[in-house]
């Protein structure tokens, strides 16, 4: 059978951030072992039981929430139902203020053997205006404790476009991240989403939000820099060192299929995406109860999935495979200074890294 | 039924004055509908019901028994209040003998109120007044009553007093119904001739011509003739409205009701014309309808360009039923084919694209609204010209004359001048006052239509605390200084955003325009130039500056649904846009000059 990624979303957090629309929940108390309880059940009675697991994927929320034995029992299931193929990556997110080496060391030796730090910045301000729990110094702490445990793959997480973000602190915070020599680093533009507290604020004017040209500008900042660095930019918003790209995340970019496990997972397989139930409540009740588990399913069209491919392959610095797609739009992109033609595969220049959308929607 | 017990009358009132609850309490009266009633019975469109509006006149046939123990046939024709459906309320009242003028107990007369009575008066209906609202508490039905005998010239001692809300005195109007109003007087033994007073295009049946019968009657199997074009057709189905359509065996003299006869073009049920037997048929016609002037004009144009025959049918077939509707083909070199579209007032602009656009799913771009302008060229030839871009270069014009109205508008005393005020503004010129009881104001004005189509009822609203109403009818044509105003997108003239201004304005218009568009063109990958423009003098300009960046940061499992319906929703969005040379609009950048007079 095919190898597939698989995707665990453990849903708890210390407390909601501001900018956050993920499916996270600062709950404690008996549902955090009952959906660990229901995970584990959910992932034992998985349809897709016995396909080897290409990659694995913590994701949250916070996974580093729970203990490295609530975390291990849920991997422990995993490669069960999942037998790893040889040289699998193994990544938990972790959030600096929710780990120490004791944890980490449990996690090496269970079987993770990639980590993810939600950083978001290096400036106490900014961390406390984001709704962090941690300061910077542990995310360097965080760093060391986990090479110290034996990962030898690391990323940061980073944002930028913080409201009232100067370029000088941005370039504080990437010098910081760079600093560290992590293996891979994640660099996202602030994105303002629905349901979130930032999106009130932002509605009501009281977010001071660098506006295009300066995210621009902030954006080319972190371009050089991470050249400088020798890093790789080998996505939109990704940077990593030779070989160290996430191959997890590289599955989704490419359009392969995934399988997602807890509260609010999405996995698509086929031409099928579904989303579980989100609250961790209704997931427990109906794993108990045996019900069916998705709140939402999609089935793909040709054109949905056309759509999808080229708007995540596009992002690729690998670039995009043209086949079946509409020349005279490849050669208008290209004119326009956004496309780049290698034989057989389409590149986003610089330039075109900033009109990514524009680029996919003229391609699809 | 025998013609004697018919009662063919409508309802008539100024806007908000109660017509559409007063129906259905009639209605309910006469248990035309049983179980589950609904509000604004009449009102079958969804947009007369999401506005709470009247659109459509509507019919419905009713059977009452009076208190003399005898039984009537009533058809109830409910019509419109807006000054803009007018038309519609002059052919309904030509189906009809009577009719009940509701005035509102805590308003009293108002400036439609008015105008309908004098449309029924003019088409010698008996007229019966209802003081409605009497259970509200600043009624005041003695003011009401001397409303209507100095505004309207009519008795109002025997006035109905009535509140369809609580229902009170429903009764009494329909024993007024019977009692007070006449019967129908046409000839049964004469040939047929019915008075087309509507229709409307099933695309099973073909036009459903809805008709007065005046003379003789007409049923299943007739072969008929329409008097104007001499076309004959067999008569598949006749009936009646209770409100929905029933059939029937027949439709006799004095009845209203429907019929259907394979009419598949769309000009075969004209309104206005006289249906008679093809053999025996009748000598002459009934009186058919005045055709209606338009007001406003405004191009209207698909969309996708490919959509123009589309456009073309939903047009035609929407023309059938609202009769005050014109239009002719025109072009516009950044719209491509469309049409020039005549209609009422605004509030008919807008209901009609609305309807065009829901009804036959057409996506729609209006151009800026104009009046019709009489052009005189320095060669002397003069020309009538409702597009902007179709005016001639200003030295060629010699002199431009702009429709004008006769406006009346009533007021109470305390408001006077704050409407004088607002009529100078609009370059209105005073006739004189009239005052129909102590403290009211009717106020006669000339005033240009193109300075009262817009927010000219809204204003006089505002200064007025709601209290004022007005009424208008087209007046002569005068000289003006008018001055075309281009819009110019990098340099090039948008001609479907021309409009004719009155030189006075143009520079505050110009403005608002350039700002109005800076606000609804979305970021380009383009810097685009905005510029207003009288001849080759720029008098605005603005920019928009390119947008920098579109790009999501993050895109990974959970999220690729949601960020592909973002980009599908962005594409949906382009679609709608309408490409001007390198510049994307989106359909309300053409109503800028609208809003930038709202």
């Amino acid at each position: 059978m095919t190898p597939i990624a698989v995707y665990v979303h453990t849903p708890f957090c210390p407390s909601k951030c501001g900018y956050c629309d993920f499916n996270s929940y600062a709950m404690t108390g008996s549902i955090v072992d009952e959906t660990v309880a229901a995970m584990i059940k959910e992932i034992q009675n998985s349809p897709w039981r016995g396909r080897p697991a290409k990659t694995i994927f913590f994701g949250g929320g916070t996974p580093t929430f729970l203990t490295s034995d609530q975390l291990l029992s849920i991997l422990d299931a995993v490669v069960e139902a999942h037998p790893p193929i040889e040289d699998c990556e193994i990544t938990s997110e972790a959030n600096p203020g929710t780990v120490d080496a004791t944890k980490f060391g449990a996690m090496r030796a269970g079987g993770f053997n990639r980590i993810s730090l939600g950083a978001q910045s290096f400036v106490p301000e900014e961390l406390t205006r984001l709704g962090r729990i941690h300061g910077p110094s542990e995310i360097g702490r965080a760093v060391h404790a986990a090479r110290d445990a034996g990962f030898d793959n690391v990323n940061i997480d980073l944002m930028f476009a913080l409201p009232g973000q100067s370029m000088r602190v941005w370039e504080q915070n990437l010098d910081a991240a760079l600093a560290l020599k992590t293996d891979h680093l994640s660099l996202y533009c602030l994105t303002i989403e629905p349901n979130t507290r930032y999106y009130k604020l932002h509605l009501k004017g009281m977010l001071d939000l660098p506006d295009d040209d300066q995210q621009v500008e902030m954006y080319e900042m972190a371009c050089s820099k991470t050249a400088e660095a020798g890093l790789d930019h080998y996505e939109i918003s990704n940077f990593s060192k030779p070989n160290m790209q996430s191959r997890h995340n590289l599955c989704y970019w490419r359009c392969e299929e995934y399988i997602g496990y807890g509260p609010g997972a999405v996995g698509r397989v086929g031409a099928t995406r579904t989303t579980n139930l989100k609250h961790p409540n209704l997931y427990v009740s109906a794993v108990n109860a045996g019900e069916k588990l998705w709140c939402e399913r999609e089935a793909l069209d040709d054109e949905a999935l056309r759509l999808e491919r080229v708007m995540l392959g596009i992002r690729l610095s690998e670039g995009l495979d043209r086949t079946g797609l509409d020349a005279q739009a490849i050669s208008a992109l290209t004119k326009r200074g956004w496309l780049n033609v290698s034989s057989d595969r389409l590149h986003l220049t610089p330039e075109g890294k900033h009109f990514c959308s524009e680029v996919a929607l003229a391609l699809a | 039924m025998d013609q004697s017990h018919i009662r063919n009358f409508c309802i008539i009132a100024h806007i908000d004055h109660g017509k559409s609850t007063l129906a259905d309490r009639i209605i309910e009266k006469c248990g035309a509908i049983r179980g589950t009633a609904q509000e604004q019975m009449l009102d079958s469109m969804d947009i007369e019901r999401e506005r709470g509006i009247t659109i459509k006149m509507a019919a419905v046939r009713l059977d009452y028994r009076a208190k003399n123990g005898q039984e009537y046939q009533l058809n109830l024709i409910d019509t419109p209040g807006h000054v803009d459906f007018t038309y519609e309320v002059s052919r309904a009242l030509a189906a009809c003998e009577g009719a009940l003028l509701i005035v509102d107990a805590s308003q009293g007369v108002e400036a439609q109120t008015i105008a309908n009575a004098g449309m029924a008066m003019n088409q010698n209906l008996e007229i019966v007044p209802v003081i409605n609202k009497i259970d509200l508490p600043h009624a005041d039905v003695e003011r009401a009553k001397e409303e209507i005998e100095h505004a309207i010239v009519i008795p109002a001692h025997d006035a109905v007093l009535a509140s369809a809300k609580a229902g009170i005195g429903i009764e009494d109007i329909l024993e007024a119904v019977c009692m007070r109003m006449p019967s129908p007087t046409g000839n049964h033994a004469a040939p047929l001739r019915a008075l087309i007073y509507d229709s409307h295009f099933d695309s099973y049946q073909g036009a459903v011509a809805y008709i007065r019968v005046v003379d003789g009657s007409v049923r299943p199997g007739d072969k008929i003739k329409m008097m104007s074009s001499g076309a004959t057709f067999v008569v598949d189905e006749v009936g009646v409205f209770k409100p929905q359509l029933v059939r029937t065996e027949e439709l006799q003299t004095g009845e209203v009701g429907f019929i259907t006869a394979a009419m598949k073009a769309i000009g075969d049920a004209k309104v206005g014309d006289t249906v008679t037997l093809a053999e025996n048929a009748a000598k002459e016609p009934l009186p058919g309808y005045r055709d209606v002037k338009p007001m406003v004009y405004c191009g209207l144009y698909p969309t996708d360009g490919d959509a123009y025959e589309d456009l073309r049918d939903a047009i035609e077939k929407l023309k059938l039923n609202d009769a005050s509707l014109t239009f002719t083909p025109e072009t516009s070199a950044a719209l491509g084919f469309g049409f020039r579209c005549g209609f009422l007032g605004l509030l008919h602009m807008e209901i009609a694209r609305e309807r065009l656009e829901r009804e036959f799913g057409l996506d729609l771009i209006l151009t800026a609204p104009s009046v019709d302008f009489l052009v005189h060229a320095t060669n002397g030839s003069i020309e009538h010209i409702s597009n902007p871009s179709e005016f001639p270069s200003p030295n060629e014009i010699s002199m431009i004359e702009e429709p004008t109205v006769s406006a009346t508008i009533m007021t109470p005393q305390e408001y006077v001048g704050a409407v004088m005020t607002l009529c100078q503004e609009r370059r209105g010129v005073y006739l004189r006052s009239e005052y129909p009881s102590p403290n009211r104001v009717m106020l006669y004005y000339t005033l240009p239509l193109a300075e009262i189509l817009l927010d000219f009822f809204d204003k006089l609203k505002s200064s007025t605390r709601g209290y004022a109403s007005f009424d208008y009818e087209l007046g002569d044509y005068q000289g003006s200084d008018l001055v075309k105003l281009d819009i110019l997108l990098n340099g090039d003239i948008v001609d479907a955003l021309s409009f004719i201004v009155h030189r006075s304005f143009a520079y505050q218009r110009g403005k608002g325009v350039v700002e109005q568009l800076r606000k609804v063109v979305p970021r380009q990958q383009y810097e685009v130039r905005i510029q207003a423009a009288i001849g080759s003098k720029i008098i605005s300009a603005d920019s928009i500056k390119p947008f920098r960046k579109n790009v999501i940061a993050k895109c990974y499992g959970g999220d690729v649904t949601r960020k592909r319906k973002l980009l599908e929703k962005q594409k949906a969005g382009k679609k709608r846009m309408k490409q001007i040379g390198s510049v994307e609009l989106p359909q309300e950048a053409f109503l800028s000059v609208l809003k930038v007079m709202e």
